[in-house]
């Protein structure tokens, strides 16, 4: 029969890392028994003394932990910040990102609400998941295997400097938009070449337009990205910029406009492979839709710059984004 | 959080390093774990057996206490000593203590020049 400090004492011993087992066996018991000893001498009965002293050494598997001196965490202060900056970037903008592809990627194979709210559900459920664990798995590895925070800021070991801290200056666009201003026409034009030669067995865009105007438009997506650099380097805003977004504006949308209405934009041999329903009229439904987008988006862009450059001009306050400070920008 | 459960956490926090002291300054005679518990309960620490002993191998494993079995006796005892580098850091850590006292008198009872409290 296994007494009470056998079952107790093998109860630390399971949490306890091997070579340290017999040593701990026999200290742990030893120790037990002083202490039980002490309050028989006391007047205790003995079985009350050993209860006591068990109940006071308390939970077996918190002792073992402090004898295997193991991290009693998953993720510590140290890399916490680290590890909420992560998921929040992962849940908040690759998240959208890989839901919105799933709904499109649904919407091609069978535009029906019910599969793609289905695909939508399912996807982010799914891949919020996978970000989530692997994310937090990445952090507790590294916690485990002692790497620092300095040591992920800098590669090397760097200290925190003052030039960490963001300028918060007066510009015009934040980088991210300056990213963003380049890579959407960069898409666009990878877009407008790939479709010619992929994607669909015939290409969904004219191929006759190749003569002029998919050209052409290669080039005025190249001035919109030109543009943006410009902006960014010029760091504010002026009416030179709201001229010169409103000129590229008319330069890309007009031309589309005319071969949309022209029935000149989308490839008639594409649109005749493709299995419409029971759309009577499939070429117009696409046209008005891409119409409407691309007059939309031109004139709330134009806008969009001219509101700006007149906030910019009356030296309206404008938000530091995430501060609640605000700070006036001159033109 | 109640007033006492926020006093003992502070409490918690102020006492945490100072059963190191007090065990290393104690095991400058070779002693073992029950004899030391006792012996520091007494002094006034209120020090647990479960935080204690694995503490008493942390240290041993830092090389700031060696370790002997002593099998002379019925009952087989490890016996902890002090080593020179755990005197050392005992040493400092003890004049630590002693500085944060006096600075922490000093500003309980401000001399003239030191300025009051709004209050």
């Amino acid at each position: 029969m296994t007494t009470l400090i056998d079952r107790y004492v093998y109860t630390v011993l399971r949490r306890v890392p091997e070579q340290q087992r017999t040593d701990i066996d026999r200290e742990l018991r030893t120790s037990i028994e002083d202490a039980v000893e002490a309050r028989v001498s006391g007047g205790a009965p003995p079985d009350t003394a050993l209860q006591q002293t068990l109940l006071e050494l308390g939970d077996p598997d918190r002792l073992a932990d402090g004898y295997a001196d193991r991290k009693q965490y998953l993720i510590g202060p140290d890399l916490f910040p680290i590890w909420q900056r992560l998921l929040t970037m992962l849940l908040t903008v690759v998240l959208p990102i890989v839901v919105v592809i799933a709904v499109v990627i649904q919407v091609l194979d069978d535009p029906a609400v019910g599969p793609i709210i289905g695909a939508a559900v399912s996807s982010a459920i799914t891949v919020g998941a996978h970000l989530a664990f692997w994310a937090t798995l990445v952090v507790a590895v590294l916690e485990r295997t002692g790497v620092t925070r300095s040591a992920l800021r800098g590669g090397t070991r760097r200290e925190w400097s003052l030039d960490d801290l963001p300028r918060y200056e007066p510009r015009a666009i934040a980088l991210s938009e300056l990213v963003a201003g380049v890579l959407w026409p960069v898409l666009l034009i990878a877009g407008l070449v790939l479709q010619q030669f992929t994607f669909t067995d015939v290409p969904v865009l004219n191929p006759d337009n190749w003569t002029f105007w998919w050209p052409y438009l290669i080039v005025v997506l190249t001035l919109e990205a030109l543009y943006t650099v410009w902006l960014y380097r010029r760091g504010s805003w002026s009416r030179a910029v709201t001229a010169a977004n409103a000129a590229l504006a008319v330069l890309t949308t007009v031309p589309l406009v005319w071969l949309l209405a022209e029935e000149k934009f989308f490839n008639p041999a594409w649109v005749s492979t493709q299995d419409w329903g029971s759309t009577a009229d499939p070429l117009s439904w696409l046209t008005g839709i891409v119409l409407v987008t691309a007059i939309v988006g031109a004139l709330y862009d134009v806008i969009d710059v001219a509101v700006k450059t007149e906030r910019a001009r009356r030296g309206v306050h404008t938000p530091v984004p995430g501060t609640g400070a605000e700070y006036t920008n001159p033109i | 959080m109640t007033m006492d459960a926020t006093l003992s956490t502070h409490l918690q926090e102020l006492r945490r390093g100072t059963v190191v002291v007090a065990s290393l300054t104690v095991l400058r005679e070779p002693g073992y774990g029950y004899s030391l518990l006792e012996t520091l309960s007494a002094a006034g620490f209120e020090v647990e057996a479960n935080t204690l002993y694995p503490l008493l191998r942390r240290l041993e494993a830092q090389g700031l206490l060696t370790s002997s079995w002593n099998t002379d006796e019925a009952r087989p005892r490890k016996f902890y000593r002090t080593t020179e580098q755990g005197d050392a850091i005992a040493a400092a850590l003890r004049d630590e203590w002693t500085r944060l006292d006096k600075a922490v008198t000093d500003l309980d009872t401000p001399a003239g020049t030191v300025s009051g409290s709004d209050a």
